[in-house]
């Protein structure tokens, strides 16, 4: 029976290509028609440290959730298996390399001792010795499911061969291994594979021929019981084109397309892979003509990194830097002073697990509140946070026309999740946001008011432009020089704040916050940022059981729509309100109390770095409507 | 050429009776005015301190920023707008103390910013304490006790750092100054002038007294020269090591004039423009993003043309 979404997970050591078989697999799936979604997971670590990639893949929709068990664990070396083996499906399959049947897990030394008292754990449920050859015996004998071992050693030795390589080249190809594994289990044509491998490849044919020969010995040796065991079924989404890229890359192409001609930045996990896209597409030029061009600047520091971005901003130019907490940590100063001096920026926040380094390569959602009250001072500015790459699109154009219109700087929150997921996205319509450059001037000459007090927004002209203007990070007067004057630090203060009135008038309540669900729903979970999915996932299948809820999207934070939100809470028994965030303190329920005065009460957490999945949000929501908990903390996944 | 008044704002200016500041901020109005730049082509970004509000008087752009950040600013500006003159004026303890990396990073880069530091070897504007340029054993007025820190050498680090433009000048000699601005201005690459700036309420050490019976110029040495003549590794070898060696004088005789200058070295600019052919002529700054009608001019087929590598074509039909 074919079946309408499916799971995988692929792991192996860090560096040996797992991530790359992922966007080849994505690449390849899309190509026929199917949703495809994968997170990634690793240690902060370039080599060695055990890694895997976990799909959801689906016939029927764009997948916006990762769950457990899945119908395939296909694993590159002995610490996959002994990490992932009990997450194989009834009815899944094992796939892992023969040649380390034997091995023990005392002999996987790069394993955390944490994980490894945790497996073992698992072994002694079973009664048996913790190694390889037993994990697969517990897929087969209690897990009702398949353990496929292949000699990647002879796979490898056989495609040397053919290749006429050498031993060192041809481990080169050793991922395709997975690659090949999944073909077989998924049941699809390998050519398929072919067209994810010359897209990943630029075409180069003599890497995708050698990647094709490994994925044609591994399918031939995957015995006949197990191909096709997790079949899709006919893909039904109405698609003839899909980007598949990484939230980075989503993020770096609408920065691109909004307009975003300077970008600095200062290396940091998970946010410079979206520079780097940025430069890499810095001449933007289309069959020759020239179109614009961009500079990236990678900087010292993040200190630099704002602070030249507010240079550039000053020069009319759409500026924006990218980074995550330890960088934000820096810029908070910079931030300040485009708050005072209304200028127009866009900071790109990558959260990942803090505080301090924390958990540099994990995820977690615990900056909202640093976001909202960075800097000292007070000031106004957006914060926006999106809840998947789609949306993480379209709010990247949103915020920079936002930023030019009321002359603030823009925090967009996303998050390591969504940095590293590779996803197929429909192709984006640019049209769908105009480009609004707000009170800019281009052409203009001699000195200038640039705080002209007629209005809470005054007109930009540009440095450049012809006009002469002043900037100060003191309180200033309408030209822009220092001024300590009582009055006119109440004007100006005024005419600041003033803004965050405008911002709420103008911005579309529809725009801060989504309500997903009908009008009877009898539970309520709020949620942001990459919640979003689980949540709607973990929704519809409660409602199957007979659970019958809504959800609440918050996306603006600053200014909060609080009219919209508490009036969707009053219609909710309190106790039946829950809080879903990765994080410890709830802190857009803070945010929500302050606003609204509602005080939800009820809360579903993680903060192990890892993404929540459907199947253990759905099981706490249980929990709690049934009254036997207030507060959840999942922990599921390694 | 212009006035020397065009350059010059009516904001009154709030430095103690005879700072050295003065001296400096007349010889930029009137560098300025020499080389006849448009005022509105100009953006002069200064720091946090007394040398800080030198943006406020001068009747040009002005970016009156963070403490230590200014080259930051300055970056994003010219790197922006490449055709704007994009100057930094700064306390040695703005540059020089928290703003160090920023100062060592440009020179590195050798962007085509001017900067020059107000060396009153104090903080001036938090009332005296020692600022980078300071020596160890020194105590100025305001300190309670001798420094403890030993100082750092403008000249050296610049040089080290790689500005292509280094000199040093005295704030009351105004007109040594000024040239040494223009010159600054003119060099296609990253340039300091250290200029020491007397402060009469808290140095008292380093003052015109001890400037006077000190100070001698480069110039008035026969055979300087600091130009480096060709892209010549062995002249630029010889003509740095002559700049380092003038640099540690410091004692009975203090130099100033330009110790270093190599017009031969890629500036940032250019190097962008190497990797980026059409960034001078379709600078961020000159970029048009939005078509007429307002939507983006990147559309959908121009995303296709420039994002081809992750777009995928669902095939029609398949097995
Ligand atoms: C981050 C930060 N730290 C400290 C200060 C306080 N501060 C104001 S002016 C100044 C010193 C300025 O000294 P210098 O740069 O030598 O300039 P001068 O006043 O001597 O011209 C300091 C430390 C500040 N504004 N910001
Ligand atoms: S404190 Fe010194 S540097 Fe500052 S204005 Fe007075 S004399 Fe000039």
């Amino acid at each position: 029976m074919a079946l309408k979404e499916v799971h995988l997970l692929l792991g192996g050591p860090q560096g040996a290509g797992v991530e790359t078989s992922a966007s080849v697999l994505t690449a390849s799936l899309a190509g026929l028609g199917y949703g495809i979604m994968s997170d990634r997971e690793y240690y902060s670590n370039i080599v060695g440290r055990h890694s895997y990639v976990h799909f959801t893949i689906s016939a029927t929709s764009f997948p916006r959730s990762l769950t457990y068990p899945v119908e395939l664990v296909g694993a590159m070396d002995a610490e996959s298996v002994l990490t992932h083996f009990h997450e194989v499906a009834p009815g899944g399959v094992l796939v892992y390399d023969a040649g380390v049947d034997k091995t023990k897990i005392s002999q996987v030394i790069s394993m955390e001792p944490e994980v490894r008292e945790r497996v073992e754990a698992r072994f002694k449920e079973y009664g048996l010795e913790p190694t390889v050859g037993n994990a697969a015996k517990i897929v087969e004998e209690k897990l009702n499911a398949h353990s496929v071992p292949l000699d990647f050693r002879k796979i490898l030795d056989e495609a040397r061969q053919k290749l006429g390589v050498s031993s060192v080249e041809v481990q080169r190809y050793r991922n395709s291994i997975l690659l090949g594994a999944a073909a077989a289990v998924l049941g699809v044509d390998p050519e398929v594979i072919r067209d994810g491998l010359s897209v990943r490849f630029k075409g180069n044919q003599k890497i995708v021929n050698a990647n094709m020969v490994v994925i044609g010995l591994t399918m031939e040796s995957v015995p006949k019981d197990v191909r096709g065991l997790a079949k899709l079924d006919e893909p039904k989404l109405d698609v003839e084109e899909m980007i598949s890229a990484s939230g980075n890359d989503v993020i770096g192409m609408a920065k691109i397309v909004g307009g975003v001609r300077y970008q600095s930045y200062y290396p940091i996990t998970p946010a410079s892979d979206e520079s780097v896209f940025i430069e890499a597409h810095q001449a933007v030029s289309v069959d020759g003509k020239p179109v614009g061009s961009i500079v990236v600047f990678q900087t010292e520091d993040e200190l630099a990194a704002i602070n030249s971005a507010i240079g550039a901003a000053l020069t009319g130019v759409r500026a924006a830097t990218a980074t995550s907490g330890p960088g934000f940590s820096l810029m908070a100063e910079g931030l300040g002073w485009a708050g005072h001096n209304e200028v127009p920026l866009l900071i790109t926040f990558y959260q990942r697990g803090g505080p301090s380094t924390g958990q540099p390569t994990r995820g977690e959602q615990a900056d909202l509140l640093f976001s909202l009250f960075a800097s000292h001072g007070e000031f106004p500015r957006i914060v926006i946070a999106s809840g998947d790459i789609e949306e993480a699109f379209y709010d990247t154009l949103k915020a920079l026309n936002w930023a030019e219109r009321f002359q603030v700087p823009v925090i967009h929150l996303v998050d390591k999740y969504m940095a590293n997921v590779i996803s197929a996205m429909r192709m984006p319509d640019p049209s769908k946001v105009k480009v609004d450059r707000g009170k800019l001037i281009l052409k203009a000459s001699g000195p200038m008011k640039r705080f002209d007090l007629s209005d809470p927004i005054s007109p930009r002209p540009a440095i450049g432009s012809g006009a002469i203007t002043w900037y100060t990070g003191d309180e200033h007067n309408e030209w822009g020089h220092i001024s300590e004057d009582p009055i006119n630090r109440v004007k100006m203060y005024d005419k600041r704040m003033k803004k965050l009135e405008i911002m709420d008038q103008e911005i579309p309540v529809e725009e801060r916050a989504v309500y997903y669900g009908d009008d009877n729903a009898d539970f309520l979970l709020v949620g942001w940022g990459f919640v979003k999915g689980a949540a709607l996932d973990a929704l519809e299948e409660l409602k199957q059981e007979g659970y019958h809820g809504a959800y609440l999207h918050l996306k603006v934070f600053s200014p909060f729509p609080s009219k919209y939100v508490a009036d969707i809470l009053s219609k909710f028994d309190p106790k039946r309100v829950i809080d879903v965030e990765h994080n410890y303190l709830g802190q857009a329920a803070k945010v929500i109390e302050m606003n609204t005065g509602f005080e939800i009460s009820r809360f579903i957490l993680k903060y192990t770095g890892r993404p929540m999945y459907r199947m253990e949000l759905k099981e706490a929501v249980k929990r709690i409507l049934e009254g036997k908990s207030v507060r959840e903390v999942l922990t599921y996944g390694e | 050429m212009a006035s020397e008044a065009a350059y010059r704002t009516n904001v009154w200016v709030d430095w103690c009776p005879a700072c050295g500041n003065f001296g400096i901020l007349t010889a930029m109005q009137r560098a300025l005015a020499e080389l006849n730049i448009p005022p509105d082509k100009v953006v002069d970004v200064s720091g946090i301190g007394c040398s800080g509000k030198t943006s406020h008087f001068l009747n040009v752009n002005g970016v009156h920023n963070l403490h230590g950040r200014s080259i930051p600013y300055a970056e994003g500006i010219k790197l922006a707008n490449p055709e704007l003159t994009v100057l930094v004026n700064g306390g040695d303890g703005d540059l020089l103390g928290i703003g160090m990396a920023h100062f060592v990073a440009l020179g590195r880069r050798n962007l085509d910013i001017k900067v020059i530091i107000h060396d009153n070897q104090v903080y001036g504007l938090t009332k005296g304490q020692a600022s980078p340029t300071l020596r160890a054993g020194q105590r100025v007025k305001s300190m309670p006790l001798p420094n403890m820190q030993d100082w750092v050498n403008p000249i050296s680090v610049a040089l080290a750092s790689g500005y292509t433009f280094v000199a040093r000048a005295y704030a009351l000699w105004i007109d040594d100054l000024k040239e040494i601005l223009k010159a600054a201005i003119k060099h296609r690459g990253a340039a300091v002038i250290d200029v020491l700036q007397p402060c009469p309420t808290w140095n008292n050490i380093y003052t015109p007294d001890f400037y006077k019976q000190r100070l001698y110029k480069l110039d008035s040495e026969k055979d300087w020269d600091p130009y480096v003549k060709g892209p010549d590794p062995k002249e630029v070898a010889e003509k740095l090591s002559r700049a380092f060696a003038k640099a540690q004088e410091w004692g009975d005789r203090i130099p100033v004039g330009i110790f270093y200058a190599n017009p031969y070295v890629e500036s940032f600019v250019d190097n962008v423009s190497k990797v980026n052919p059409m960034y001078m002529q379709m600078s961020p700054a000159k970029n048009v993003i939005a078509k007429d009608d307002g939507t983006p001019i990147v559309d959908v087929p121009t995303m296709r043309a420039i994002f081809k590598d992750y777009i995928i074509n669902v095939r029609k039909k398949h097995n």
